[in-house]
Parts: C-alpha cells; sequence; structure tokens
C-alpha cells in the first residue's frame, strides 16, 4: 500500500478543521450587505413559462419588485396569495414591473407551481444560483424592490405576508411610484 | 442548595476523569492490575456522580427554581410538568450533560461487562473513555455549566422553547445521543487494539453486540426526530436535508457501512485498516456533529448557540480526539496489511465492498452538501442553502443502488460465486421486479423513481422471502413439521442471519414509504374564509369555524374543518396557530387524519385579522411505513442482540 492515502487523509482533515475554525467566527444569521442604496446587479435569463430572455436592464427607469421563489419551498406557498394580491394592487401602474426568480428549482417543478398556484407575471429562471449569489439571497422567500433609477431601496426575507404586506406596499412600493426620483425611503 | 450538590458532583467527576487516565496509564506502565481496578472504580464512580448532577437538575427543573439560570431560560411555571424534566435537555447547557451522562452509563457497563474476558484491553477502554468524558465535562463546567445561579432571581422563567415542547422531544434527544455515544465504546476498543498492538479479529467481535445497539439507538433517534418536525414544523415532511438533520445522518451511513464491512474481516480476514478506519470515522462523525449543532456554524432551523468561544474549545477538543485517532491509524497501517486478497469480483465479498463505497459515497454527498454554504462563505463571503433537489439528485441513485446490493449481498457466496448459482438464486427475483415494474406501471405509476425503487424494493424482498422460504422447507423435511415450525426452527438456527434480514425488510419497508409519501404526496395551499372548502385528492375540507382556544401555556386560533370522502363526513381536523405566552412565539400545530397507513395532513399557518386564513393540505400516501419500517428494523436489531452466544463468541 503506498504512502498516498495517509497524506490525503492528513490534508483533508487539515483543510476540514481550518475550515470550520473559520465558520466559528461567522454569524450564521448575518446577512451579507443587504447591498440597500446600491445598484441592482442586471441579469438575464430564461422565463419559466416562455423561455424569452428576461433581463433587468429591459425595465430601466421602472419600479421592479423582485421575488425569489422555489417550487420546493413551503414559505412561498404561504405568500404566493399576496404576492398575486400585490401584482393585482399595482398591475395597471405602468411604471411598476413585478418579476419572479426562480431558485435552486427544477424547470418542470417550477411550471407545474406556476401551473397550480396561478401566475400574473413573469418569472425569470436563476440558472446557476448565480443570481441569488449577486443579490446575498440565502434562503427562500426573499423580495427586493428596486427603484426607477436601478437601485435597491428595500429587501425582506421571509413571506411577504399581513404587516409585511401593508408595509411593503404602502411604505415601500407606493411612495416610490409617487416619489420624485430624489427622495429617499427608509427600510 | 440541591443544585449546588450537582455541581460539586460534575466538578469531582471531572477530576476522577483525569484519576482514569492517570490510572490507565499506571495500569499499562506497571502492569500491575490494582491500577486497572482503581480506573474501573473511578469509571463506576463518575457515573454515580454525573447521575447526582441530573437528578438535581431534574430536581431544579420539577420544582421550578427559576433561581438557576438553566432553569430560568428553559421553564416558566406554566410549562406542563411532563415537559419540565424533558426541558433538562431542552438547552445547550442540559444536553450536554445528557451527553456525557450517557457517555459514563455506558463506559461503566463496557468496563463491568468485559472486565474478565479483556483484561489486557481494559486499561485502554478506561484510558480512552475517561479522556472523552474528561473532554466533555471540561466543556460543561468551565464553559457551559447548567448549574449557574441567577441573582436577582426572576419572578418566572423563559420558558422552553415551544417547537420543543412536544413528546417526540422528550425522547429524541436521549435516543440520539445514545446512538452517537454508544459508538464511543467500538471506538475506545478500535483505540485498543491500534494503541495495544493486538490488531485482529477481537475487538470486532466484542464490540459487535454495541455497534448494532449504537445503531439501533440513532436510527430510532433519527426516525423520532424526523416524526416530530413532521407534525411539529408544519410543513408536512418528515425531512428536509436540514444541517442538524444531516449531522446525524452522517455517522449512520458511514456506521451502517461498519457494521457490513466487520462481516467482511469476521470472516474472510480482510478490510482490517478499512474498519479501523470506518469506525474512526463514524464516531468522528458524531462528534463533529456535536460540534456543528454546539457552535452555530451552520444556519439550521435548529439554531442553537452562537459562541465563537464555546465552538472553538469544542473544535480543539474534537480536533484532537479524531487527530489521536486517525494518527495512530497511519502509525499502525503498515501492520496491518490483509492476509488474504480477494478471490473473485463475483463473491460476497466484494458485494460487501461496494456496499461501503455506496455508504462512503451517499455520507461524501451529505457532507459536501452540508458544508458548501460553509466553504463558499469563507470563500466567497456569500450565503447559499443547498436545497433539496441537490440531495435527491445525487443521493437517490446512490440509495437505489444500495437496495440492489442488498438483495444480492446475503445471498451469494463467499469467495466466489458462479455465473449458474447466480443464476439460480437471482432470476426468480430479478423477475419479480419486472413484473412489478410492468404492473406499476399499467396502473398509472409512470415516475422514474418510483418505477425504480419499485424494482429494487421487489428484488430484494423476494430474494429474502426465497432464501427463507427455501431454508423453511429444508428444516420442515428434516423435522417432520409443517413449513411454520420449520421457519422457527431455520430463524433459531440462524437467529443472526435472519434477525439481520427482519431489518432487511424494516429497510424496504421503510422505503416503500419514503417513496410513496415523496412522489405521490399532495399539496394544496389556500386562502379561505369560514364557510369555504377546498378539495384535495378524494378529500374536501371545509372551514367550518375559527375560535380561540387556550392551553395551560398558550393561546391559539383553531380552525375547525370538516372533512368530506363523497358526501359524507369522515372527521374533523383541528389545525391551530400557537402562541406561546411566555415567549410570544408563534407555532403551528397540524391535524392529522390517518388512513390506508398513510395521512391527511392539514395546517393553518396564517390567519388574518379580517379572518382570511391560509390553510395546508398534504396526502401522504403510506407515510406510516416510514415511522413501520423503522420499527421492524429495530426489531431486527433487538433480536440480534439478544441472540443465544455460541461457543466462538
Amino acid at each position: 500500500m503506498s504512502k498516498g492515502w495517509q497524506l490525503t487523509l492528513i490534508l483533508c482533515l487539515l483543510g476540514l478543521f481550518a475550515l470550520f475554525y473559520q465558520g466559528l467566527w461567522g454569524d450564521p444569521r448575518h446577512i451579507p450587505t443587504v447591498l440597500i442604496e446600491t445598484e441592482a446587479p442586471n441579469f438575464e435569463g430564461p422565463d419559466v413559462e416562455t423561455g424569452q430572455t428576461i433581463s433587468l436592464d429591459q425595465f430601466k427607469g421602472k419600479v421592479v419588485l423582485l421575488n425569489f421563489w422555489a417550487s420546493w419551498c413551503y414559505e412561498c406557498k404561504v405568500e404566493h396569495e399576496s404576492i398575486l394580491q400585490l401584482h393585482q394592487l399595482f398591475k395597471d401602474n405602468p411604471e411598476f414591473v413585478m418579476l419572479g426568480v426562480n431558485y435552486q428549482d427544477e424547470l418542470p417543478d417550477a411550471q407545474k407551481y406556476l401551473k397550480e398556484y396561478g401566475s400574473t407575471f413573469s418569472h425569470v429562471r436563476d440558472l446557476k444560483g448565480q443570481l441569488a449569489i449577486d443579490y446575498g439571497v440565502y434562503g427562500v422567500p426573499e423580495t427586493f424592490v428596486i427603484d426607477q433609477q436601478g437601485k435597491i431601496r428595500h429587501k425582506w426575507v421571509g413571506p411577504i405576508t399581513g404587516e409585511v404586506y401593508t408595509n411593503i406596499t404602502q411604505k415601500v412600493i407606493a411612495p416610490l411610484l409617487k416619489a420624485q426620483p430624489t427622495t429617499t425611503v427608509t427600510s | 442548595m440541591i443544585i449546588e450538590i450537582g455541581h460539586f458532583s460534575t466538578i469531582v467527576a471531572l477530576v476522577l476523569s483525569v484519576f482514569g487516565m492517570a490510572s490507565a496509564a499506571l495500569a499499562l506502565k506497571t502492569r500491575n492490575p490494582d491500577w486497572a481496578r482503581s480506573g474501573r472504580m473511578a469509571i463506576t464512580l463518575i457515573f454515580v456522580l454525573l447521575g447526582v448532577g441530573m437528578l438535581s437538575l431534574v430536581y431544579a427543573f420539577i420544582i421550578r427554581d427559576f433561581s438557576v439560570l438553566y432553569v430560568a431560560n428553559n421553564s416558566n411555571s406554566k410549562l406542563p410538568f411532563f415537559y419540565t424534566v424533558a426541558a433538562v435537555w431542552g438547552g445547550h447547557e442540559g444536553s450536554l450533560l445528557l451527553w456525557v451522562f450517557i457517555l459514563s452509563v455506558f463506559s461503566t457497563l463496557a468496563v463491568w461487562l468485559h472486565w474478565r474476558t479483556q483484561p489486557t484491553i481494559m486499561p485502554y477502554l478506561i484510558a480512552v473513555e475517561s479522556a472523552i468524558i474528561f473532554g466533555f465535562l471540561c466543556l460543561i463546567v468551565f464553559l457551559s455549566s447548567p448549574f449557574e445561579r441567577l441573582l436577582p432571581v426572576p419572578l418566572d422563567g423563559k420558558d422552553l422553547n415551544p417547537l420543543l415542547q412536544d413528546p417526540a422531544m422528550v425522547l429524541h434527544p436521549p435516543m440520539l445521543y445514545m446512538g452517537y455515544v454508544g459508538f464511543s465504546i467500538p471506538f475506545s476498543f478500535a483505540m485498543a487494539a491500534l494503541f495495544s498492538g493486538r490488531l485482529g479479529e477481537e475487538w470486532i467481535k466484542v464490540t459487535q453486540r454495541w455497534s448494532m445497539f449504537a445503531w439501533m439507538c440513532l436510527t430510532t433517534g433519527i426516525l423520532l426526530g424526523g416524526y416530530w418536525a413532521y407534525y411539529e414544523l408544519g410543513w408536512g415532511g418528515y425531512w428536509g436535508w436540514d444541517p442538524v438533520e444531516n449531522a446525524s445522518f452522517m455517522p449512520w451511513l458511514v456506521g451502517t457501512a461498519y457494521l457490513h464491512s466487520v462481516l467482511v474481516q469476521e470472516k474472510r480476514k480482510m478490510f482490517k485498516v478499512w474498519n479501523l478506519f470506518l469506525i474512526i470515522v463514524t464516531f468522528s462523525l458524531s462528534l463533529i456533529g456535536t460540534f456543528l449543532v454546539r457552535s452555530g456554524v451552520l444556519t439550521s432551523v435548529h439554531s442553537f448557540a452562537t459562541d465563537p468561544e464555546r465552538g472553538l474549545y469544542i473544535l480543539i477538543f474534537v480536533g484532537t480526539v479524531i487527530g489521536i485517532a486517525f494518527g495512530a491509524l497511519i502509525l499502525r497501517s503498515n501492520k496491518l496489511k490483509s492476509q488474504v486478497e480477494m478471490d473473485s469480483l463475483i463473491s460476497r465479498e466484494s458485494i460487501f465492498l461496494f456496499n461501503n463505497l455506496f455508504f462512503l459515497v451517499a455520507a461524501a454527498t451529505v457532507f459536501l452538501g452540508t458544508l458548501y454554504p460553509l466553504i463558499l462563505e469563507t470563500l466567497q463571503d456569500a450565503k447559499v442553502t443547498v436545497g433539496p433537489p441537490y440531495y435527491n439528485a445525487v443521493f437517490m441513485p446512490i440509495a437505489l443502488g444500495l437496495l440492489f446490493l442488498m438483495g444480492i449481498g446475503p445471498y451469494i457466496p463467499w469467495r466466489k460465486a458462479s455465473v449458474a448459482s447466480l443464476k439460480k438464486s437471482f432470476s426468480t427475483p430479478l423477475l419479480a421486479g419486472a413484473v412489478i415494474v410492468a404492473l406499476l406501471f399499467v396502473t398509472g405509476i409512470h415516475n422514474l423513481y418510483a418505477l425504480a425503487g419499485g424494482y429494487v424494493v421487489t428484488f430484494a424482498g423476494m430474494a429474502i422471502v426465497l432464501d427463507f422460504g427455501k431454508i423453511s422447507q429444508l428444516y420442515a423435511q428434516r423435522n417432520g413439521s409443517n413449513i411454520f415450525q420449520g421457519g422457527l426452527a431455520a430463524f433459531t438456527a440462524n437467529q443472526r442471519r435472519y434477525a439481520s434480514m427482519i431489518t432487511h425488510i424494516g429497510v424496504l419497508v421503510l422505503v416503500v414509504g419514503i417513496i410513496a409519501s415523496t412522489v405521490y404526496q399532495t399539496e394544496k395551499v389556500v386562502s379561505m374564509r369560514v364557510g369555504d372548502e377546498f378539495a384535495i385528492g378524494d378529500y374536501r375540507m371545509k372551514l367550518t369555524k375559527i375560535h380561540e382556544v387556550a392551553g395551560g401555556n398558550w393561546n391559539a386560533q383553531e380552525g375547525v374543518f370538516q372533512v368530506f370522502k363523497g358526501e359524507d363526513v369522515i372527521t374533523e381536523l383541528r389545525p391551530q396557530k400557537r402562541i406561546y405566552s411566555a415567549t410570544q412565539t408563534p407555532t403551528t400545530e397540524s391535524a392529522i387524519y390517518a388512513t390506508n397507513m398513510g395521512h391527511v395532513f392539514l395546517t393553518m399557518p396564517e390567519v388574518s385579522e379580517d379572518g382570511v386564513a391560509v390553510a395546508r393540505g398534504v396526502l401522504n400516501p403510506l407515510v406510516l411505513w416510514v415511522w413501520g419500517g423503522g420499527i421492524i428494523m429495530s426489531l431486527g436489531v433487538i433480536l440480534n442482540i439478544l441472540r443465544p452466544r455460541k461457543k466462538e463468541e
């Protein structure tokens, strides 16, 4: 037997413990810079239902709501009704766009999900998970509001229901749609 | 006062663990058996003292002594009595104490049980067990003591985490810990073999029952945890590939590989380094699991304490144990060449080899998925969640492969099998599998996993039935009895083999449950008002009212749903959205109707102020097979452990 496996074993163990050591100093509940007030990373990807390419750039100058979801995510189903309701509320405003981002999912599952629960707006597929990393998404559902200048104004982790719904519609989206471009909105 | 006695006992136990290590070292050095006897006494006293420690804590919980910080943090004047005892292991400090207490129980049992037959091994066993006890007691005494007082004394406690106020939680942690800790006994014997250079098959034979017992506890612990998640977390699933679930699953996978590969060393004297490697990995994963859960390195529904200082201590301790164990293995590895080479690729030993590879690859898959978020965070400062799609894609094929091997392994001869004998043994099971797949397909089941699962389960099940049928017939003929008596005679004559087959049958039942309840799960989430109804599968759920109900330490909104099948009301389900008073924590209490070994599962996760409820119905066909399979698996192990000892053992 060669010495190879012994060396490999030692290196693996050292690597593992270095990783654990590093991990100790991070707070698992800390979310990296929420990107509030920064430029929303652009993205491009296929539409879940039609396959056509959607990119964020094409909505420049509008208020965009990005909602990350997955068909295996239970909380997403809980918020689904109110997400649809939210779209209903603002869809007649030409300055408002809503986009779903399908996260870590199988295409057929995602399509089935939309068919079953209903969909009134477009959903883009996050093919390589890069989009989720760009936005610092660590779980679904997660929702971002981007203003007319392409800056992220609001982020919410967890379902948009109840009070959260009221807050995001009345205190975030409505003022943005009404506001002059310079007004800031606290999140 | 009582709590101080417990505190003091624990400190004395810590001192005694040092004494245990020292006396074991002296016993080895001087060859004087008196030192070993002192070591045995030390281990025994540690058990007694930690027992006192546990009891004092239980007592503090029972009298609701909120002057004890740990009690104040994990109990409340309104907490039901039943849970006040389970609250002892409801938090970080208490669960560590439980861990080390169970370790002391097992160490004491092992020392007394094997004292006469394994005199040379005893000092090593005492040394290793004392060292592990020492490591955990240092953590408890210096960094996470459950015996701290709190001044001024609060009027009431903060209450036990509501999610843990559940019957399954009373049993789940002790069971899981018995599994983790149980593997410390074969681990200690393996260490003894490495240090003493007695590298034969003896340590394996001695620890066989211990390993099976630990495995059974781990299996039961995991399944209980799944059951708890199933109805308490309210998402209707029993397994979510959560990091903490994975932490218990990894030692299970490697431990299962170990249970199989020791058979090869026993029969054919092969796989010597491999078996030592496997038991070290199994116990290391138990320790790493404890580290992952207790340090808060990973995000999880279990997110316990985040405390880098404690985490660092556990890491250093776990690293030392694992480092010494692997170091010893590496140093001894040149002495451990197998004397026997494999004769043929078509033989039982080669099937066992594949079994082991599959189990290890499965464990590596889970390991990678669990740690990937941590790796990525370290390298890129990005957060990711590895979701079920990864595990389903990578883990499922491996699991199916393992099930297939399970159908072959027990029925293929050692050394070398002829093609003719293979044909004879396996043509019927192979054919039966094909017939079942065809039948499933015709009845409208087209899912690939369901068909593949149906095939391997039928194949493996048929192999077991055919073999046992043949043997039973043989015994019946010989004894002139009927086939059932023949079966019983065959079972008692080969209890080890057939008890294992019962465990295998349990696995098959479990797998059927998993496949049916995953692939054919139907789910519906709807918003509804009183008077509305929704249909799911053959059932209709009608929300008849929403009202307030109150328990001892919680208030809830309860939805009353009538469940219809056709036009008949078959039952009423009452899911709740509870708010626990002390912590103001909401929980979702599910309501379940069991039918045909499956469940109609209902939760009501949201009720808005204007009376709109979000209801979630799930149909989980055959889900009870999951736990039924677990019970059969455990039964097999118990029969295996209780088998009469044969002379060579």
